[in-house]
């Protein structure tokens, strides 16, 4: 063979070799609906008394929404939002009827990302179903992102924050009971 | 060289591709039929062009010119001029009859017949079939999944949508494609000769698990099918208080599956209801037992990666229950 | 001109200005010459049940305001029991107490009239569960109490129902009716007639399997349930049940109009008024609209939803029903009250019910068949051409049928309709019912919905808005013949008029809007003749009634709620409230007296 022939010969052999070796990764690699968040189990109940009774002890690090950085998580969670009738409660604009609204600043059971998640997974007593039975965490995050992109949640407390921190501050902005 | 032959051969033999359940050669419905033929018309008349073209190919690259006749100039041979003209009259009246034979025959499975007695619904998403018999009595309006049932020998109506991307309706023995587009309603028609269990399948591109989106069409006698249709319209026994696989389906799966008779009515996944009686699992996977149920529950995403059904890690307890729940709904 | 032939002229064109208006000074001729039975009714001054009387009349004998003294009308007393949900019912008085429940947690009061106002004798905390909140569809209210057989009885946010002693407060009993993991609540006013109080659920939006069902009032055994979807044995259908239209008529058609199993969430809830016929014994009242709202998932006529049922109130066997809007596509309950009155119909003397519906056609029934004699729309609306007289069935305009995931900009009225369960009243003079009003259309999308036990089984995407265009009118009273199906006068209103109304024998008729208007006005001509803002939006039914002084009161409650919260976002439109507002003339009541009040105590060191 020429050597002009055997110079083509092997590109052609090394763009197969590499589109194989690519093929062989990618199925290896775990799809998205596995992705494992474990359930910070503890974080819900433990209330200390004296001084900073009203405040959870702070954690090491904040749990906040593993799906920050997927920009598809938004859009995802807002379908479900809709499959899951959420939308029947909050609103199809999530500004509420039967639930509260979703868009402003006040939560009955906190506005981070990880009390949200908590409300979502646990249900709440004026009947917010509970639903860590039926929707695994990465599906419940999902929906975390999309209430967070609506512009009323706070972001997660930081450790060193302690009392400055707006997730802090909610307790007293929040008023308690009040009805749109 | 030779073998290589004889296996293309033999892939054109019909008994050879009966085996092959996409075969589209080997049509058993009226529709199929009629593409078949024209498929293999066309082949044979190209075919035929071929070989007698070769042949005069061969014929006049053979046969020399006489050896003294070496002038070189114009030629007026009137004899050439005849064999191009038949020619070009030949592949005329050919072609021409090929194209309206190819124009008939689509015109003629294009649509179905006017009163077709049965029209279904089938709704394509990532990456199942919903399916949704129509009646003219509400009553007798019922809902599955990644199976179709039809009557032999009856035309049935299939008006096709999609609620994501497009995907396409395929069932290569029994009818052509048809594209499954979100916001329109396409309609197509299927009609079979013989009982019998067929394959579908989707054929256009739809994303991950494209090519795992299949569908079984079970072809039955009229008097099976009114007796099956029936049977779909039994709501299921039992209530989650008593039966501890309904209960677990419940929680666990009634937020997106369906079973009639019970309070599961979630949309988001296939309709479930009598499926102890269906084929396969998962749009035409693997066939329905006990051991796949159970293993599709708990490893969904590394059978298909990237369906929509999540993997809720159950106790094997849970799983248990409901594969048996399920296997029991017939 | 001759001067004569001038006087002739202008005499001859005043003359129909001048009768016409001798008619109005001197109100003899009634509109309708409709009639009605007061039966149920308790003593003149009193207000022993919502709607007054057994055929919802809400008509009051009293005549001590009228139209020339109504203007002096001032604020007596006020009541507020410190809840935040909208107030719907009405405060009954029984002898010298005024009974009332508040929105959840259904906390009920005793007052006693005979004192300066407000002066609780006893209260009652049911206690219901929380759970219940998230599971109303339209805010956490009763829309009514009953006092029947010495007892307070009500419906429970979760699902219960209750009878207090009305003497002690203390419970006497309380009964579980239904499941509020199931989506299901009562808001119902609980009616009781003839030994038996009868209650129905709520859940329209939630897929419920709707129902009323008939307890004895002094047990709380439930003597009978009758479902609104499912086989007739459910539905209590039996031999003696006769549909006047053919579409009616047939076995076991709350299941057989539905798709396979889709009765089981086809609701059908019964969330209104009970009326009641004592003569011919028989209960009125309607059902809510099927389930899912999305119709396309539902196909065929959804019997018995959007319907009213003539039952027998001791075995619940239906007489007759008749659907008003089969195939509900857009939310239109069945559940408005039936007002019993009888009226000259051709010429002849018909038994009627009177039933303004949520798809805005306001029918007059015969009550003992079931046959529609008069179809007429009351408000505007745009989802009907027509009204087939022939077949009963409204002609349903195809461009407003929805399709999943395709958007219609207006459809009028609203999933709330141009009238919600606000009930009317009725004046014997005039023959006239005065019913309050919405003037509001909907944007509308559809969307497919998965039914999961505890959420809603809704799917309608809307926006409202008023009819009028951009902050027009959304409301207004109507003054309505029944007998020929017009609108007499009406006064538009800048909100919603989402209040009961009452009429009196003083020619007055009452009602509130939901921006806190409190009206009085006149009934033959409809000039306001008394106007107090409150503090909230009116939702609740007023009500007239002789204190121990005798002295005529008006009270009504101001909290807004419910369904006018549609109108949250518009200018003027007030924060929740929860206070009763009771109105005499002067505001005069009963004061406190000389030994109630406090004495100062004069200190020992102070010198003197």
């Amino acid at each position: 063979m020429s050597p002009a022939r055997v110079s083509i010969l092997g590109l052609v052999l090394v763009v197969v070799a590499a589109g194989a070796t690519g093929w062989v990764l990618s199925i290896g690699k775990q799809p998205e609906n596995r992705v494992a968040v474990a359930y910070p189990e503890g974080l819900a109940a433990v209330v200390p008394l004296g001084i900073s009774a009203g405040h959870a002890p702070p954690l090491a690090v904040p749990p906040d929404n593993p799906l920050a950085s997927d920009p598809n998580s938004v859009e995802e969670g807002k379908k479900l939002y809709g499959q899951m009738n959420c939308a029947g409660c909050h609103g199809y604009d999530a500004k509420g009827g039967m639930g509260p609204d979703l868009t402003d600043t006040e939560w009955r059971y906190g506005g981070t990302p990880i009390d949200i998640y908590k409300s979502i997974y646990e249900g709440r007593p004026q009947g917010m179903p509970a639903w860590g039975n039926t929707l695994p965490p990465n599906t419940i995050w999902l929906l975390v992102s999309y209430i967070q992109s609506l512009g009323g949640t706070f972001a997660a407390a930081a450790p060193d924050e302690g009392d400055a921190s707006p997730a802090a501050a909610q307790g007293q902005g929040a008023r308690a009971g009040q009805r749109q | 060289m030779r073998r290589l032959l004889a296996l293309f051969g033999l892939c054109l033999l019909p008994g050879g591709c009966a085996r092959a359940p996409l075969s589209y050669l080997d049509a058993t419905s009226p529709i199929g039929g009629a593409i078949a033929s024209l498929g293999w018309g066309l082949t044979g008349i190209s075919v035929g062009v071929c070989i007698i073209v070769g042949l005069l190919l061969v014929v006049a690259i053979v046969r020399r010119r006489a050896a003294a006749d070496t002038a070189i100039g114009p030629v007026n041979d009137r004899l050439a001029l005849r064999w191009i003209g038949a020619g070009v009259g030949v592949s005329t009246v050919v072609l021409l009859g090929a194209a309206i034979w190819t124009l008939v025959t689509v015109h003629s499975i294009g649509e179905p017949p006017r009163n077709a007695p049965l029209t279904i619904d089938v709704v394509g998403q990532e990456w199942w079939w919903s399916v949704k018999y129509r009646a003219a009595d509400p009553a007798r309006e019922f809902e599955t999944a990644d199976q179709l049932v039809i009557p032999v020998n009856v035309p049935v109506k299939i008006e096709l949508t999609s609620r994501d991307v497009i995907h396409s309706f395929w069932v290569p023995k029994l009818g052509g494609k048809m594209d499954m587009i979100p916001s329109r309603t396409n309609v197509t028609w299927l009609e079979a000769d013989k009982i019998g269990d067929y394959r579908g399948q989707c054929s256009e591109f739809c994303g991950l698990q494209h090519a795992n989106m299949a569908f079984n069409v079970r072809v039955l006698s009229q008097a099976d099918f009114d007796v099956w249709w029936t049977r779909q319209l039994q709501p299921a026994a039992g209530s989650p208080d008593t039966d501890a696989g309904l209960n677990t389906f419940m929680v666990r799966c009634a937020a997106c599956h369906t079973i009639r008779g019970t309070p599961a009515g979630g949309i988001l996944g296939p309709d479930l209801s009598h499926f102890g009686s269906r084929e396969s699992i998962a749009a035409d996977l693997m066939p329905n037992t006990p051991e796949n149920l159970a293993n599709w529950i708990d490893n969904t995403q590394t059978i298909k990666p990237g369906v929509k059904m999540p993997e809720l890690h159950m106790l094997a307890s849970e799983v248990s229950d409901v594969t048996s729940y399920l296997e029991n709904l017939k | 001109m001759n001067r004569a032939y001038l006087a002739a002229l202008i005499f001859t064109a005043a003359s129909p200005a001048l009768a016409q208006s001798t008619n109005e000074a001197n109100p003899a001729k009634s509109y309708s010459g409709a009639t009605a039975d007061f039966a149920g009714a308790g003593a003149p001054g009193e207000w022993t049940s919502q709607a007054r009387d057994y055929a919802n009349t809400r008509f009051s004998p009293l005549t001590q305001l009228t139209t020339d003294n109504v203007n002096r009308l001032r604020l007596a007393w006020t009541f507020s029991d410190g809840t935040q949900y909208g107030h719907e019912g009405a405060p009954l008085v029984v002898g010298d107490t005024m009974y009332v429940v508040s929105p959840f947690p259904n906390t009920a009061y005793a007052l006693d009239l005979t004192k300066p106002g407000p002066t609780i004798k006893w209260q009652f905390d049911p206690n219901p569960s929380p759970q219940a909140i998230g599971k109303a569809c339209c805010d956490a209210v009763i829309r009514g109490w009953a006092y029947a057989d010495g007892k307070l009885i009500y419906n429970l946010l979760d699902d219960h129902t209750v009878a207090v002693d009305a003497a002690t407060g203390k419970q006497v009993w309380r009964t579980a009716m239904d499941k509020v993991s199931h989506g299901v609540t009562m808001t119902q006013s609980a009616f009781a007639a003839d030994g038996k109080v009868f209650v129905g659920n709520s859940g329209g939006e939630m897929g419920v399997n709707g129902w009323l069902a008939a307890l004895d009032v002094g047990t709380g055994k439930e003597l009978w349930r009758a479902h609104a979807v499912g086989p007739d044995s459910d539905v209590k259908i039996g031999p003696d049940f006769h549909p006047y239209y053919p579409w009616m008529q047939g076995k076991d058609l709350g299941v057989k109009t539905w798709p396979a199993g889709a009765w089981n969430t086809g609701a059908g809830a019964s969330w209104g008024f009970v009326s009641y016929d004592e003569k011919t014994k028989t209960i009125f009242y309607g059902t809510s609209n099927p389930g899912p709202r999305v119709p396309v998932q539902r196909p065929g006529d959804n019997l018995w939803t959007s319907a009213m049922f003539a039952r027998d109130p001791d075995t619940g066997l239906a007489k007759w029903a008749y659907q008003f809007t089969p195939h509900d596509q857009w939310d239109y309950d069945g559940v408005n009250e039936a007002v019993l009155l009888d009226m000259p119909i051709d010429g002849k003397m018909r038994q009627t019910l009177v039933h303004f519906d949520r798809n805005t056609y306001a029918y007059t029934i015969d009550r003992n068949t079931g046959e529609v004699l008069v179809a007429k729309n009351f408000a505007y609306q745009n989802w009907s051409t027509g009204f087939d007289m022939k077949s009963g069935r409204p002609i349903v305009d195809p461009q407003r049928e929805p399709k999943p995931g395709v958007k219609i900009d207006k459809v009028c009225p609203p999933d709330i309709g141009q009238k919600d369960w606000e009930p009317p009243a009725f004046s014997p003079a005039t023959g006239l019912l005065y019913v309050g009003v919405f003037n509001i259309c909907m944007g509308l999308t559809d969307h497919e919905v998965s039914y999961i036990a505890g959420t809603p089984y809704d799917g309608m995407e809307m926006q409202r808005y008023s009819a009028d265009g951009k902050d027009g009118n959304w409301g207004g009273l109507i003054a309505w013949d029944p007998a020929h199906g017009k609108k007499i006068w009406e006064i538009p209103e800048k909100f919603m008029v989402m209040s009961g109304v009452i009429s009196t024998a003083g020619n007055l008729i009452f009602y509130g809007t939901t921006d806190g208007w409190f009206r009085a006005v006149d009934a033959w001509t409809g000039k306001v003749l008394w106007s107090q803002k409150l503090g909230s939006g009116i939702i609740g039914q007023p009500i007239t009634y002789m204190g121990p002084d005798n002295r005529q009161y008006v009270a009504v409650a101001a909290g807004v709620g419910g369904a006018a919260m549609v109108q949250k976002g518009r200018d003027g439109f007030l924060p929740r409230g929860n206070t009763i507002y009771v109105f005499s003339l002067d505001g005069e009541g009963i004061k406190a007296t000389g030994d109630s009040l406090p004495a100062p105590v004069i200190s020992s060191d102070s010198g003197q």
